[in-house]
């Protein structure tokens, strides 16, 4: 085993690990008002996972990308800090005999998920795996949406849920991860024929149908399962990754005009026929027509982040509440951003949107020094996955789109949103290992 | 090639996180302050409940509302039950209305006036500080005028044509407001109280009444026609006399003169006409105007669009007046030339607040100028129930917009000075006479009206005027008085018009 010094990982993990204490302290003077540190477990819980999870790449001399972790760091500090500032009975777990608020279940889930990123950055040697049983994988998919549909219960409308004894999972969040590695098998091996043999119809080309339509079969079952669980933001977000993949792998810009096209004709369809879908685009286009009632969690979001303004209000001293209960309404998941713009302020949302690019553009550099087309299109449908959730989240945060469920990836409360994008992560970093090994260059 | 394709995707996500950053600054920066004056904002409505508001004091400087915190809510006290309709309340339970509620964000210390001074806080996070205000209306005056109109339901409204300074304004029936504003445990049995009593005390008639005007129209109608050139001072109409007693038949429809009360008719040009309130003359002049330029010289006046007082983003909102059926918001056209007749003489379709007519009176005081409304004459520091010296922002830039030319308002207010003290005028609005309520270097002009309501129901009894009127005199106030199914003009308004103007002309004088 030999073992590699991951020298920038470390020292950009050294402030960013610091700064999650020093966000709890300040958390607890504001909260208590008493000078003192208040209690720093989970604090030092959060740093003791990433510490520990660095020294097993370092010690298995693991050559992948060093700034992902550090962003990953980031984005969930962020998450916990406030998640920690939040009241703790939001959410929590009580089951096998623990009594876990919010923050500490988050954290366990953040153990959980660390443990996946690692096993697979270290132990995904050879990717045959995900390559070559592409449709083992879409099967998966289907199998993991029937039992949603089948078993799942309904959350605010939306069945996404399944509830297996003590925990409750997200079939959605790893179907996002099996579909990805689906078409992205899929388009590695037919991207030439997908490419060169299409039509023109001016200066519109058009994929050619028999090697296009199997994805786009599967594709459009994925849609609809998805639209009749009503998770709307789910399908959205396949929409952008499966356009995204397309792009990469062909360079077609009119495949994505036609996709994009095809999205409108589909989102008309669905304005049409669905209540609830015209109830959040009213709502979008005019939330303070009705800021009681269906209004009501856009409109709180917007003055959440009007006082927060350019430095936040503090944190521990914004978030006001009436009659008892925060004015912002799902504060520990949908909106967890807005909480952080409204106490952090702009300067904070920017922080909190700078590390979520970091995450991204070198999930892009990965996908662009991949060793082959699988592992570059595979890099680039998760990069996809987690760069378009956080900018869909954060834009219907801000009224720029409509409102969806979706989480942001590290800082929303959710055990599989966080282990989803564990393992996303992970891959990326087993796909940037290869490459590094490759060519022999260390990663800086 | 997959490369080259990562690299444009990452300029289109780039393009991506630009447009997010970019509606997160629209948010957090631009809009910021607009979101902070929405009174449902949780923050207001958490400040209303916790934070100290500002003393609001009269013109000058007597407490008319204060706060105390006590228990850690806010409570309001109300000093004046004549100015609750201008104020509006604050009630933890029922919200805020009037300048409690334009205003809030300022009086409760949110928003500083001073956008600088804002930013500057807002960095600096300090406590909220709230802000007094004083208003352009004297307390001597208000309670004056709400005096006179005593147990009757109407409305007083004054202003001061050359600057737009509400000098009064007086809706009755009016209440207290304490009682829903300060302790929370007795407001709803108070609120109930009021919204179910039939006299309808929560109404805020000067702003929102509206009424059929009868003849007071006829100052619009002269003053329209006179500057459109359709009429002169001189103009008469042949038929008028004959009209007088047989009625004027228009559409085949006839219009019939009021009780002229024993006076013969005659050929009459302006003054007279409007001395005697003639409706035959005037829906002679009505129909020479024509249905489009009355339209259009009511929208100059401000009919036929909702108003406001004071600042344009913090004023008091006044109802629209109409002189046609409302459509889609706005005036609808004549539907014939009867219609266009009535209106010419205030009854047809027309219907105005009290507001709108004292504004005609101050157009037709200023020049043809009519002036900008506005109630609130400056932001004060909080000097806890004194009257602080540190002005932080004044309102009132003294604008006007012209809306007739100056020979017709010369010409009108001349025919309003016989309609008060000319031998036919007497009989009519000749209680609207300065002279007879001391004053007696000055004279007044105005004009009665007697709004027939049809049926066997009282008429709506009106006065607007002005005051003083005299050639080479500047007016100093311009009224419009309404009492509710007072009966005539002369015996219900007249008599209060001509005392609040001669009241004001002692106060602004003297002291």
């Amino acid at each position: 085993m030999r073992i590699a010094w991951r020298g920038a990982e470390f020292r950009l993990l050294l402030p960013i690990l610091l700064l999650v204490p020093f966000g709890f302290a300040v958390t607890n003077i504001a909260l208590s008002g008493a000078f003192g540190a208040g209690d720093l477990t989970l604090a030092l819980g959060y740093v003791g996972i990433f510490v520990v999870a660095h020294l097993v790449l370092v010690a298995s001399g693991h050559r992948g990308d060093q700034l992902m972790m550090p962003a990953v760091g980031a984005m969930g500090g962020l998450g916990i800090i406030m998640l920690n500032r939040l009241p703790q009975d939001l959410a929590g777990t009580s089951a096998v005999g623990l009594e876990l608020g919010m923050a500490a279940t988050q954290l366990l889930w953040f153990g959980v998920g660390m443990i996946a990123m690692v096993a697979i950055a270290i132990g995904l040697r050879d990717d045959g795996i995900l390559r070559h049983y592409k449709y083992s994988w879409a099967a998966i998919g289907i199998g993991l949406l029937a039992a949603t549909l089948v078993f799942g219960y309904e959350v605010n409308g939306a069945r996404l849920w399944i509830d297996l004894g003590p925990v409750s999972i997200q079939p959605g969040e790893l179907l996002k991860i099996v579909l990805v590695i689906f078409i992205a098998g899929y388009l590695a091996e037919t991207r030439t024929l997908l490419t060169s043999a299409s039509v023109r119809i001016g200066f519109i080309r058009i994929p050619p149908l028999p090697y296009f339509l199997p994805m786009l079969a599967l594709f459009g079952v994925v849609m609809l399962i998805v639209v009749r669980l009503n998770d709307l933001g789910t399908a959205l977000l396949f929409f952008g990754i499966f356009l995204t993949m397309l792009f990469v792998a062909t360079g077609r810009r009119s495949y994505v005009l036609i996709g994009l096209v095809l999205f409108v004709a589909g989102f008309y369809v669905a304005y049409g026929l669905f209540g609830h879908v015209q109830t959040r685009v009213d709502v979008w286009l005019d939330p303070f027509a009705d800021p009681l009632g269906a209004g009501f969690q856009p409109v709180r979001a917007l003055y959440a982040l009007g006082r927060g303004g350019v430095f936040g209000e503090g944190l521990g001293q914004g978030l006001i509440t009436l009659g008892g209960n925060l004015t912002i309404p799902f504060v520990h998941t949908d909106f967890i951003f807005t909480a952080i713009a409204e106490e952090l302020g702009l300067l904070g949302a920017f922080a909190l949107l700078g590390f979520a690019m970091v995450l991204v553009f070198r999930g892009l550099r990965i996908a662009a020094l991949a060793r082959d087309d699988f592992g570059a299109l595979l890099a680039v449908g998760l990069t996809a996955s987690l760069g378009l959730q956080t900018l869909i989240i954060i834009g219907g945060n801000t009224k720029l789109i409509p409102l969806t469920g979706i989480t942001l990836p590290f800082v929303s409360y959710g055990g599989s949103s966080v282990v989803a994008s564990f393992i996303m992560v992970g891959l990326l970093l087993a796909i940037s290992h290869r490459s590094g090994t490759a060519d022999a260059v260390s990663d800086a | 090639m997959i490369a080259t394709n990562v690299r444009r995707l990452g300029l289109y996500l780039m393009l991506a996180f630009a447009v997010v950053s970019g509606s997160i600054v629209w948010w957090q920066v631009v809009e910021a302050n607009s979101l902070a004056a929405r009174t449902d904002n949780p923050e207001v409505l958490a400040a209303r409940r916790s934070l100290l508001r500002g003393t609001i004091f009269d013109a000058s400087g007597q407490v008319l509302a204060s706060s105390e915190v006590v228990d850690g809510l806010s409570r309001r006290t109300y000093t004046d039950a004549a100015f609750t309709h201008v104020l509006g309340y604050s009630s933890l339970r029922f919200g805020t209305t009037g300048l409690e509620r334009a205003f809030e964000d300022i009086l409760v210390g949110q928003t500083d006036p001073n956008p600088i001074r804002d930013l500057i806080s807002d960095i600096l996070d300090r406590q909220p500080q709230p802000r007094d205000l004083t208003l352009t209306i004297d307390r001597r005056l208000q309670d004056f005028a709400a005096a006179q109109l005593g147990g009757d339901a109407g409305a007083v409204v004054a202003i001061d044509p050359q600057t737009g300074a509400i000098l009064a304004m007086v809706s009755a029936p009016t209440f207290d407001a304490t009682p829903i504003s300060g302790d929370p445990d007795g407001a709803q049995g108070a609120m109930d109280a009021l919204r179910n009593d039939p006299a309808e005390p929560l109404l805020a008639r000067a702003r929102q009444g509206l009424y059929v005007p009868g003849s007071i129209m006829k100052v619009f109608t002269a003053a329209a026609a006179l500057d459109a050139g359709v009429i002169t001072p001189d103009t008469t109409f042949e038929g008028q006399p004959r009209e007088e007693r047989d009625g004027f038949v228009v559409n085949g429809f006839a219009i019939r003169e009021h009780d002229l009360g024993g006076i013969e008719p005659a050929l009459w040009p302006l003054s007279p006409a409007l001395q005697v309130s003639s409706n035959i003359f005037f829906a002679h002049v009505g129909l020479e105007i024509g249905s489009e330029g009355f339209l259009d010289y009511a929208r100059r006046f401000g009919f036929c669009s909702p108003l406001r007082i004071g600042p344009p983003d913090r004023g008091l909102s006044v109802g629209m007046s109409y002189v046609t059926g409302a459509v889609d918001g706005d005036c609808g056209p004549f539907g014939d030339d009867v219609e266009l007749a009535s209106a010419a003489f205030g009854q047809g379709r027309t219907a105005v607040t009290p507001v709108q007519m004292a504004m005609v009176a101050a157009a037709i005081a200023g020049d043809g100028v009519a002036p900008n409304p506005y109630v609130v004459k400056d932001v004060r520091a909080h000097a806890d129930g004194a009257l602080s010296d540190e002005v932080l922002d004044t309102f009132g830039s003294g604008g006007g917009t012209r809306v007739i030319g100056s020979a017709a308002a010369a010409a009108t207010r001349d025919a309003m000075v016989d309609a008060v003290n000319g031998e036919l005028g007497r009989l009519y609005a000749g209680q609207g006479d300065i002279t007879l309520y001391g004053i007696g270097d000055a004279q007044s002009a105005g004009k009665t009206g007697t709004a027939q309501l049809g049926g066997e129901q009282a008429p709506h009894s009106w006065f607007i005027g002005f005051a003083p009127a005299q050639d080479g005199a500047t007016p100093r106030i311009a009224i419009a008085v309404l009492v509710e199914r007072g009966g005539s003009g002369s015996a219900g308004a007249a008599p209060i018009g001509g005392r609040v103007m001669a009241e004001w002309l002692r106060l602004s004088s003297g002291s």
